[in-house]
């Protein structure tokens, strides 16, 4: 396959919007990767898409099913059907757009230049450009003079210019735009990145702007448009032979007037390159299905119909025993169907007559349980629904279960167990054996080497405590004199305020001081400064800063010289500042560390970029072996993969002693106390540990970010499995730094949004995140820069983030609030709940007791003198010795004190 | 975020389940079937993975190993740490494993918790057994099934087990004595020891009944000998290859002790005697009658202090006290020699139901470093070690362990003086040195435990302990597994002790470097295992 999937972005925290435009070759392939925002503001429509491995097509053998009239199913369809199941699933279809983009620059006269942007694939297409002039140093934008700007542009802030691209003419394949160069100007270059207003996705060059030189001294950061250096794959599509610029040398490099720069521009020449790009349009089809039950014939019946183009195949089997397994049923099957594999059944669906896509009836027992299924586009497009297969439940009473188990255990006897079982598995077959091959090669090329025993030593390590975690949480569950906390965390309490880099003090408030637009500014450090009063009156005591480094995307989320802290945010010496006012008013600053992943400097020799530069000079054993775009040399990753960019191999001994030796110059050089880290899902926690022990900061607080169980689209109320694996990464890293409680902001959201506050008290009337288990290190929030601000990934359900914040302002854990909720209307009662949190009292280990949690009240008392209430529904605190007053109000919450 | 794909994430939890596989699950020519821990959808792997499963040699997950085989130089350079190689962890597993109607509890958890400590390369487990589950309803009705799964649990992951035969009943855990034994303690509470208020020890059979036919016509020791046969037969598969050790419950606790601290509320006193049952009381008098003294048999000393007294508050502990007169000297020498007679009978009870098995068997004495810097040692003397003309008070003791060719547990190799509170006159240390001296002179081997409850600077006096030149100790046994023992920072400090026993710092890497391990760490076991998933 030529196409990498973005899926695997997709679920990703740091999906930017920034994509890049790589050079595709016939002999590699690196990812477009862009995003699609736009489909992520509403959870409902979430879902997913699976791409097999394209060479599994040629291990599947279909054996055909007689289909004869005679066997085929007939469908019966009496009236008196009742309907047992009706839901529309949503789901998405992403299609990729294959085209190019090309950029020329042309001589008009003498010193009239064009420079032309043009893109094959339909799309509201913006180019976002700014230009850089002579003596300009740094990778900063500047806004062009005004008789640059072509008709129809808007200035955006005081750097760039966004012009649409049109379609000269109707007949033209190509959006175009044309900007008109003067050169007698002093711009030295032109910056631009392609925007697709659709999807709001951005294209880049190399994971940079697309820079066009107009003078020869432009630095080279290998995103060069037509420069005269470092054609490498460029050379093979530009249409025009560039010479090489003899003179080039000679050029006089000091020069301001007009004079000295035409002369310098005496090299420019006029070029036309093209390059591929793909691009992904989401199409948002339904499926629904309907299942009845025919009262005479005792049957399911189900009706799948969806409104996706083309051929559609439903893989299904049919489910039994309260199982999700697949299992054949016994035929007649509908028309059109094949057996595959003697595990699952395809059944293609007829398509509708008026081609608006394709439905399917299905006859099935009464007693089986469920039907399962996923839809096949074409070999290498499977849909499925958030990631599961399609469930539709039949059996609405478990009374007839036990039935259903004696007949159709004998119907289907024939159907080993074996098979059965790796039904739902046949899709990932090859994919399994691809990795069970890597696995095996990887041993046997170690064999020999002396790592291998390190390897071992730390795979062994990992493994002794992941197992040790789990006994630990079912000893925890199943010792019956053993109360949760009291022997966990009595131990950590031992002097009274002990500080510990996971808990801080425990009676820290995070502010998470920036937003996905706060690099926009270009002077972020300044502005905060400016509000370092104001946070630390409020009652802050720790605040997070955005990533410092230099880095590819402006928002500090692809670093690359990781000792450059001069970025988007602002200079190294204003964020020295900053850290210094923060600490003047007595708030401890985080660094936003990203360790997962680093951008890379330059290419190796196949043309792919992993090579650093900078006082980090690693090379590719530097990145982990298992993501192939960036051919790195080291280990295989100890976590997953962000395939954005080349990911860190930590588990080399230079990485971690340079990560190390970092961490420690950051704390020196800028005067962090402490770190929020990034990603951390992509390595092992043990490694972050001995970050923690090698650095020592004041409070840490780690990224564990994945996805939360839903069942049917519904939420699952037992959300046990989520919260263990990010206790299990904490537990990894011995306690060292919190974890941001993913899990409680996933159940407020289904729980504020659907009205269904039960869901906020597990079994054990417990809180249900990672607070209710470890609150000590579970960091609460409602919102960050990637759920909220301007992306909205995963947004807060609007106008209930106060409730969000009566919540995790009263409750244990160490709560964080997003800068975008404090500077709004919400600023008077968030203010109030800080102040009642720091009056109070209220830390990381309050006790909470959950007086009352049903469908539209939730209510607790913490430390037996804060009460609260969300929801609709009406509580009032016990009348008892205490005396309870109303400290805060506000819409569907309400929080008492003790006076 | 709730976009999953099917794709990659799949990919990636196959590489996790095989790199579980690959770790956990095979070790030597052991294979560990384990329950399935899917959370991906292909669920029936047991068929291929066996295939294809990775194969660790022993030496690649046991620490020790590597660098026995490897960096000897490196070793001779710390000659400390030649008498730690040898020391073989043992970690005992929760009292309430196997509860009293035989289920195996927390099993899952035990099952992770036994892997984790095989890859860190602990030698084995010990396993609590009670007389009141396993016998628990009538006399020679044993039921072990309980057991038995764990010891298969305990062989599949390829540890060793320790097995300990407990005669006795804990509180912790709610278990007591056999139900048929607490019925005839109803009837007759003789048979219980007993303190001169006339309370029970319900836990324990008192010593003096050690020869009485109470137990519906057999003595007690007929019961344990039938008890250690039972157990043998039982387990005679695992006897030898997975049971490398038997300890013999000798008294309460286990400890060969008498039950001076019943009510142990703060453990301020000394404790006080238990002589007051009937049998015992008899024995006295006897005695008493035999020495020509009979007025000094009718009862214990009367100036033995209270159980919440402390020691000199009275007269019989004090200096120049009771104790040391002459009546003393009679009653305490009586007193201990029931201990001590007490040990060598359990003790050939089980030498000879298990000769012939090749396992070693074990005792435990207590620790009782309370008062230990008191002239008359109260703790230990209501506890009934003495020995009169300021003799050796262990030396007896070891001598009866020598006879009988066991080795001495002690616990309490955690405790260092410094942690002890001054006004407890306490000293672990010195006692603990006092007693691996004793044995050494009667060539008792020791095995060492902790206390049962962390203490700090724990681990690092285990090692001190464990490095001890003048007593070799080549087996420690950490109690206990549970869930404070997996709990983040217990365990982690655990790593540590491992690691520091093994003198191998798994983290450092240029050991790793330098250690010219032979490259059989790993092999693949079958290179079919991959085609034939194409077609299936």
């Amino acid at each position: 396959m030529s196409t990498v999937p973005i899926e695997s972005l997709l679920h990703h925290s740091h999906l930017r919007q920034n994509s890049k435009i790589y050079r595709g070759t016939r002999s590699f392939f690196i990812p477009c990767s862009l995003n699609l925002p736009s489909h992520f503001t509403s959870t409902k429509l979430l879902h997913s898409i699976r791409t097999s491995v394209g060479a599994s097509s040629k291990h599947r053998r279909s054996v055909a099913v007689r289909a004869s009239s005679s066997d085929t199913a007939v469908v019966e369809t009496a009236q008196s059907d009742d309907v047992i199941f009706k839901e529309n699933f949503p789901v998405q279809r992403i299609e990729k757009a294959e085209g190019k983009i090309y950029v020329r620059l042309k001589q008009v006269k003498e010193n009239n230049w064009e420079l032309s942007v043009g893109c094959s694939i339909p799309g509201k297409w913006i180019l976002h450009w700014g230009v850089s002039y002579v003596g300009d140093t740094g990778s900063e934008w500047d806004q062009p003079p005004e008789d640059m700007r072509p008709p129809g542009s808007i200035a955006i802030k005081d750097y760039a210019i966004e012009t649409p691209l049109k379609k000269l003419s109707e007949g033209d394949s190509f959006f175009e735009v044309a900007i008109n160069l003067n050169l007698d100007s002093s711009v030295a270059a032109l910056n631009f990145v392609l925007k697709d207003e659709e999807t709001g996705a951005w294209y880049q060059h190399k994971g940079r702007d697309f820079k066009v030189p107009l003078v020869d001294d432009v630095p080279d950061n290998g995103n060069l448009i037509g420069a005269k250096k470092g054609f490498g794959a460029i050379g093979q599509l530009a249409n025009i032979p560039l010479e090489q610029d003899k003179s080039s040398g000679e050029v006089q490099k000091k020069s301001e007037s007009s004079s000295d720069s035409t002369k310098e521009r005496k090299g420019l020449q006029e070029f036309y390159e093209e390059m591929p790009i793909s691009k992904r349009v989401a199409d948002d089809n339904s499926v629904s299905v309907t299942a009845r039950k025919c009262s005479e014939t005792s049957k399911n019946i189900v009706s799948i119909e969806t409104d996706l183009p083309g051929d559609v195949t439903v893989h299904w089997g049919v489910c039994k025993n309260g199982s999700k397994k697949w299992e054949i049923p016994s035929e007649p099957y509908p028309e059109d169907t094949s057996l595959f594999k003697n595990k699952a059944l395809r059944t293609r669906l007829q398509r509708k007559d008026d081609g608006s896509g394709s439905f399917g009836l299905f006859s099935l027992d009464g007693k089986l349980e469920g039907l399962c299924f996923v839809l096949k586009l074409n070999e290498n497009t499977w849909l499925n629904y958030r990631g599961e297969d399609f469930y539709v439940p039949f059996l609405t009473s478990s009374s007839s279960v036990v039935e259903t188990e004696a007949t159709e255990a004998a119907q289907v006897s024939k159907h080993s167990k074996k098979t059965d079982k790796e039904v739902s598995a046949s899709g990932f077959t090859d994919e399994i054996i691809t990795e069970i091959r890597n696995l095996a090669n990887d041993i046997h090329s170690h064999k020999n080497q002396k790592t291998n025993v390190k390897e071992v030593h730390e795979n062994i390590l990992q493994e002794i405590e992941k197992l040790a975690a789990e006994a630990y949480s079912i000893f925890r569950s199943t010792t019956p004199s053993f109360s949760e906390e009291s022997i966990l965390e009595a131990e950590a309490e031992k002097p009274d305020i002990k500080i510990s880099s996971g808990t801080g003090s425990g009676f820290e408030i995070l502010c998470q001081g920036f937003n996905w637009e706060s690099n926009k500014s270009g002077r972020w450090y300044l502005e905060l400064q400016e509000k370092a009063d104001e946070l630390a009156s409020l009652g802050f005591t720790v605040l997070w800063l955005p990533p410092p480094t230099e880095s590819v995307s402006p928002e500090g989320y692809m670093p690359k010289d990781l000792y450059n802290l001069n970025s988007r945010y602002g200079t190294i010496d204003e964020l020295k500042d900053t850290v210094k006012k923060f600490h003047k008013v007595g708030i401890k600053v985080l660094g936003d560390a990203v360790l997962n992943h680093r951008c890379a400097h330059f290419k190796n020799q196949n043309g792919v970029w992993n090579l650093f530069g900078g006082r980090l000079n690693w090379d590719d054993r530097a990145i982990v072996a298992d993501d192939p775009h960036f051919q790195g040399r080291g280990n295989k990753s100890s976590g997953d993969n962000f395939h954005a960019a080349p990911n860190i191999d930590h588990s080399q001994d230079f990485v971690r002693k340079d990560i190390k030796e970092w961490l420690c110059w950051m704390m020196e050089e800028v005067g962090y106390d402490g770190w929020r880290l990034d990603f951390v899902r992509g390595f092992w926690g043990g490694y972050v540990k001995d970050y923690m022990d090698a650095s020592k900061p004041y409070f840490a607080v780690g990224e564990y970010w994945d996805s939360l169980s839903y069942t049917y689209g519904e939420m699952d109320y037992n959300q046990d499995a989520h919260r263990q694996r990010i206790v299990d990464w904490i537990n990894a890293t011995s306690g060292a730094t919190g974890a941001f409680d993913v899990t409680t902001k996933g159940i407020l959201h289904t729980a504020l949004q659907k009205c269904e506050y039960w869901r906020l008290s597990d079994p054990k009337g417990k809180p249900p995140g990672v607070v209710g288990w470890w609150p000590s290190r579970a960091v609460t929030f409602i919102e960050n820069h990637d759920t909220g601000s301007t992306q909205g990934h995963w947004r807060f359900p609007e106008g209930k983030e106060m409730q969000g914040y009566a919540y995790i302002l009263t409750h244990p854990g160490t709560p964080a609030v997003f800068f975008d909720h404090i500077f709004s209307d919400y600023h008077p009662e968030i203010a109030a709940l800080l102040s009642l949190r720091n009056r109070q009292k209220l830390h990381c280990r309050s006790e909470v007791n959950i007086d009352k949690c049903e469908r539209d009240v939730y209510a607790a008392i913490i430390d037996d003198k804060v009460a609260m209430k969300i929801g609709p529904g009406h509580y009032e605190p016990p009348n008892g010795s205490k005396n309870w007053s109303v400290a805060v109000e506000g819409r569907d919450y309400k929080v008492w004190e003790t006076s | 975020m709730e976009v999953s794909v099917i794709g990659n994430p799949q990919a990636r939890i196959c590489r996790a389940e095989l790199a579980y596989r690959e770790l956990g699950f095979r070790f030597g020519s052991d294979v560990i079937s384990g329950e399935s821990r899917n959370r991906v959808s292909f669920c029936n792997q047991s068929s291929k993975w066996k295939e294809i499963a990775i194969r660790c040699s022993s030496r690649s997950v046991k620490c020790e190993a590597i660098v026995s085989g490897a960096a000897s130089p490196f070793l001779k350079s710390t000659p400390k740490s030649k008498s730690l190689e040898s020391v073989k962890l043992f970690v005992g597993l929760p009292l309430d494993t196997v509860s009293d109607c035989n289920n195996v509890n927390h099993l899952k958890a035990i099952t992770a918790g036994l892997k984790a400590l095989k890859l860190l390369g602990v030698e084995g487990i010990e396993l609590p057994i009670f007389w009141g589950v396993v016998e628990k309803e009538a006399a020679g009705k044993y039921e072990w099934s309980g057991y038995l799964a764990v010891a298969e649990i305990v062989k599949k992951v390829g540890l060793k087990l320790h097995a300990s035969l407990s005669f006795h009943g804990s509180k912790q855990t709610e278990i007591g004595l056999p139900d048929w034994v607490a019925k005839i303690g109803d009837a007759e509470p003789g048979i219980y020891f007993t303190d001169r208020y006339g309370q029970q020890y319900k836990d324990c059979l008192s010593f003096a009944v050690d020869d009485v036919p109470v137990l519906d016509g057999k003595t007690p020791m007929e019961v344990y000998r039938g008890f250690c046969e039972s157990f043998k037969s039982a387990f005679a598969d695992y006897m030898g290859n997975t049971i490398t050790g038997i300890t013999l419950g000798l008294g309460p606790d286990g400890e060969l002790k008498y039950p001076s601290h019943q009510h142990n509320a703060k453990l301020s006193g000394a404790g006080e005697f238990q002589c007051y049952d009937k049998h015992m009381l008899s024995a006295l008098k006897g005695y008493a009658e035999s020495t020509g003294n009979p007025l000094w048999g009718l009862g214990g000393p009367h100036d033995a202090p209270a159980y919440d007294q402390q020691p000199n508050s009275s007269s019989f502990f004090s200096d120049g006290g009771s104790w040391e007169s002459q009546y003393g000297d009679f009653f305490l020498s009586w007193y201990s020699s029931l201990l001590t007679s007490h040990a060598d009978r359990v003790l050939s009870v089980a030498s000879s139901a298990f000769s012939g098995i090749g396992v070693p068997l074990c005792g435990k004495l207590p620790l009782l470093h309370q008062w230990h810097k008191l002239r008359s040692h109260p703790s230990e003397l209501t506890a009934g070690f003495y020995s009169s003309n300021g003799q050796d008070r262990y030396e007896a003791i070891a001598e009866i362990f020598a006879k009988n060719s066991c080795r001495m547990i002690i616990p309490g190799m955690d405790l260092s003086d410094e942690h002890q509170s001054p006004e407890s006159l306490s000293s672990p240390e010195s006692l603990l040195g006092h007693i691996k001296t004793s044995c050494k002179k009667q060539g008792v081997v020791v095995s060492g435990q902790n206390s049962s409850t962390p203490v700090p600077g724990g681990f690092e006096r285990i090692v001190e302990n464990l490095k001890d030149e003048n007593v070799g100790i080549d087996l420690f046994t950490y109690q206990r597994m549970g869930a404070l023992f997996f709990s983040p920072e217990h365990f982690h400090a655990f790593t540590v002790f491992v690691r520091n026993l093994s003198q191998f710092e798994l983290s450092s890497d240029d050991q790793a470097s330098e250690a010219e391990v032979e490259a059989e760490t790993a092999s693949i076991g079958s290179g079919t295992g991959a085609p034939s998933l194409q077609t299936a």
